[in-house]
C-alpha cells in the first residue's frame, strides 16, 4: 500500500507553555512492499511520525495519504484503510488485557468483523509466526508469561490483524540479546512471507543494515536523510551529528583509510568489512 | 483524550509565583468568598479589576485561561437557564406558564459572572503553585489538627505522591487508547459500548499503576522511609516582606470592598 505524507507538521500542546513541535514540514513517499528503517536520537519525532502513519494523531498541518485517501479523513474507507496499518508501539506487551492469550490475540481480528473461523485461524497463524505454539500458550493467562513471551504475544495480536503495513516502534528496547536476535530473525520472516511494508524505528543500525532497504533519519522532527541503507548508515559524519553510533566496521575502515589504505568505507556488515579489508591487502578470504 | 485543563500549573517567575503558598491559599479563599458578600456595581468592578490584574501579574496566557472558563460552561448554561427562568419578576416576555424577567435577566447575568470570578481565582491558584507547593502549604495549614491525632504528614505524603503521578497516569491513558485503536478499537458509539470498550484501557492501567506502586513502596523501603519520624523539607517555606505586602493588599481590598458594599 503505497504512503504519502505530505506537509506533515505535529505540534504537541499547542498554545500551551508546554508547547512541542515534534515533526516539521515532513515529506515522504513510501512505496508497497519497501523494508524501511526510521533511526533518529531519543526525542526526534520518530514515535510521533509512526503513530501519523496509523492515522492516530491528528496533524497540525499537512496530511497522511494511504493509497491515495487521507488517511484521517471520517468514513468507512478511512477506518478500513487505517486498520491495514499495524502498529507495535514501544513496549507493546503494556496492552495486554484479556484473560488469556488467545482472546488476546484475537482482540484485533475480531474487530475487524471477521466469523470466528476465521479469528482462530488468524490466531494460530500469530501465535507461529512469533514462535509460541497456539495449543501450549493460547489458553494461558498473559500474566503468567515470561516478558519476552509476553512482548511476542502483542506483536502475535497486531500481525493477526493481517496489516499490510507493519511498523514497530523499538521492538527490541529491553529484551535481552537472546531475544533481540530472534525477534530480528522472525521480523525477516514475516516480511518475506506476507511481502507486506515493514517500517522499523531502531538503534540497532546493525540489525537494521540486515533487514531494510532503506533507512530514513530524523533529527529535531526533520528528515535529515532518507536513502539506500548503504549509503545512509555509512555516513559518520550524519551518524555523529545525530547522535547515533556509526557501526563499527564502518568506523574500522574508515580508521583504515585515514591510516593510508584505500579502502571503501560503505561495508557495514563485520563479513563485508573483513572482505573489503582482505582484498585490500590482497588476500583471498577462505571459501572466496 | 485531552489533558485536564483546570488545575494546571503554568510555570514561571512571577510574583504571583514567588508568594508563599499558605498565603496564596489563604487569600484564594477570601477572594472567593467576596463575590457572595458583595452586592452593589462598585464592589463587582473593584473585586474584577483586582482579579484581572492579578491575571495580567501572573502572566498566564490568554489562551489557557480561556480554556479553563470553557470546562465550566456546561454549568454556566444550565445556571443561566435555571435562574432566567425561576426568578420571579415582572415579566418582559411570557410564553404560557415559562415568563422571562427583568430579574432573571440580571440574576442569570450575575450568576455566570460570580462563577467566572470564582474559576478564575481557583485557577490563578493552581496556575501560579506547583502542585508540591501546594501540598506543602496544606500540610502546614492543617497541622494544628495533628493535635486531635490527624494523621497530616501521611496524608500529605499520600496526595504529593498521588499528584507526582496524575501525569504519568495521563499519559499512559492516552498511549493505551491509542495502541488500542490501533488494534481495531472503536471508542466511538453508545455508552454501553463506550463503556466495553474502555476495558482495554483500564485493564493495563491498574497492572501498571500496581506495579509502580511496588516498585515505589519497595523503593521508599530501600531508603529506610519510616512513617513516624519527622522529616525536614528540601524547602522550607518563609513568610518574606512581599508575604506581608500581599496580604496588607487583600486586607486593603476586603475594607473597601466592606466600605462599596
Ligand atoms: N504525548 C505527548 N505530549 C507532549 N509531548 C510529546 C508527546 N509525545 C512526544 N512528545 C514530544 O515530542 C517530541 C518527539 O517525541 P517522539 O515522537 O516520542 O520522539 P522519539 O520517538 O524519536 O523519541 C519529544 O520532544 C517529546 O517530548
Ligand atoms: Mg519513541
Amino acid at each position: 500500500m503505497h504512503i504519502r505524507v505530505e506537509n506533515l507538521t505535529h505540534i504537541y500542546n499547542q498554545g500551551t507553555p508546554l508547547e512541542r513541535t515534534a515533526l516539521h514540514e515532513v515529506n515522504l513517499e513510501i512505496e508497497a512492499g519497501e523494508r524501511i528503517g526510521l533511526v533518529g536520537p531519543t526525542g526526534s519525532g520518530k514515535s510521533t511520525l509512526v503513530q501519523h502513519l496509523a492515522g492516530l494523531l491528528q496533524p497540525t498541518t499537512g496530511r497522511v495519504l494511504l493509497a491515495g485517501t487521507p488517511i484521517h479523513s471520517k468514513g468507512a474507507t478511512a477506518r478500513s484503510l487505517r486498520l491495514q496499518v499495524g502498529l507495535a508501539f514501544q513496549y507493546p506487551e503494556d496492552q495486554i488485557f484479556e484473560q488469556s492469550v488467545f482472546r488476546e490475540v484475537a482482540f484485533g481480528p475480531r474487530n475487524l468483523g471477521l466469523d470466528e473461523t476465521e479469528v482462530k485461524a488468524r490466531v494460530h497463524w500469530a501465535l507461529e509466526m512469533v514462535g509460541l505454539d497456539p495449543a501450549r500458550i493460547g489458553p494461558r493467562m498473559p500474566f503468567t508469561l515470561s516478558g519476552g513471551e509476553r512482548r511476542r504475544v502483542a506483536l502475535a495480536s497486531i500481525l493477526a490483524m493481517r496489516p499490510r503495513v507493519l511498523i514497530l516502534d523499538e521492538p527490541t528496547a529491553g529484551q535481552d540479546p537472546q531475544g533481540r536476535r530472534a525477534l530480528w530473525e522472525k521480523v525477516g520472516q514475516w516480511q518475506q512471507e506476507t511481502g507486506m511494508t515493514l517500517i522499523i524505528v531502531s538503534h540497532a543500525l546493525e540489525e537494521l543494515a540486515r533487514l531494510v532497504e532503506r533507512v530514513i533519519a530524523l533529527r529535531a522532527g526533520r528528515v535529515v536523510a532518507d536513502g539506500p541503507t548503504r549509503e545512509v548508515l555509512s555516513d559518520a559524519r550524519l551518524l555523529r551529528d545525530i547522535g547515533l553510533d556509526v557501526p563499527e566496521p564502518v568506523a574500522l575502515l574508515q580508521a583504515l583509510r585515514q591510516a593510508g589504505k584505500d579502502v571503501r568505507t560503505d561495508r557495514l556488515l563485520p563479513a563485508e568489512a573483513a572482505a573489503e579489508i582482505a582484498s585490500a591487502w590482497g588476500l583471498r578470504r577462505a571459501g572466496a | 483524550m485531552k489533558a485536564i485543563p483546570i488545575g494546571m500549573y503554568v510555570p514561571g517567575d512571577s510574583i504571583l509565583h514567588r508568594l508563599d503558598p499558605r498565603v496564596k491559599m489563604g487569600v484564594t479563599l477570601v477572594l472567593m468568598t467576596i463575590p457572595f458578600a458583595i452586592h452593589s456595581p462598585w464592589s463587582y468592578l473593584t473585586l474584577s479589576a483586582f482579579i484581572a490584574t492579578l491575571v495580567l501579574l501572573a502572566g498566564v496566557p490568554p489562551r489557557t485561561l480561556w480554556r479553563t472558563l470553557r470546562t465550566v460552561f456546561g454549568i454556566a448554561f444550565l445556571m443561566f437557564f435555571l435562574y432566567l427562568f425561576t426568578t420571579p419578576g415582572e415579566p418582559l416576555l411570557a410564553v404560557g406558564p415559562i415568563a422571562l424577567t427583568w430579574q432573571g435577566v440580571l440574576a442569570a447575568g450575575g450568576q455566570i459572572y460570580r462563577l467566572c470570578l470564582l474559576v478564575i481565582t481557583a485557577s490563578l491558584l493552581t496556575f501560579t503553585t506547583s502542585p508540591m507547593q501546594l501540598t506543602h502549604g496544606l500540610e502546614a495549614m492543617l497541622s494544628p489538627l495533628e493535635r486531635v491525632r490527624l494523621p497530616v504528614r501521611e496524608l500529605a505524603m499520600v496526595l504529593t505522591i498521588a499528584l507526582r503521578f496524575v501525569p504519568t497516569l495521563q499519559e499512559e491513558i492516552d498511549k493505551l487508547a491509542k495502541a488500542q485503536r490501533a488494534r481495531g478499537a472503536d471508542f466511538t458509539g453508545g455508552p454501553l459500548r463506550r463503556a466495553r470498550n474502555l476495558v482495554p484501557i483500564f485493564v493495563p492501567i491498574f497492572v501498571s499503576a500496581f506495579r509502580r506502586a511496588d516498585e515505589l513502596a519497595t523503593a521508599m523501603d530501600a531508603r529506610g522511609f519510616r512513617s513516624t519520624p519527622h522529616r525536614t523539607r528540601m524547602r522550607r517555606l518563609h513568610l518574606g516582606y512581599r508575604d506581608l505586602l500581599a496580604m496588607l493588599i487583600v486586607l486593603g481590598l476586603v475594607l473597601t470592598l466592606i466600605g462599596l458594599g
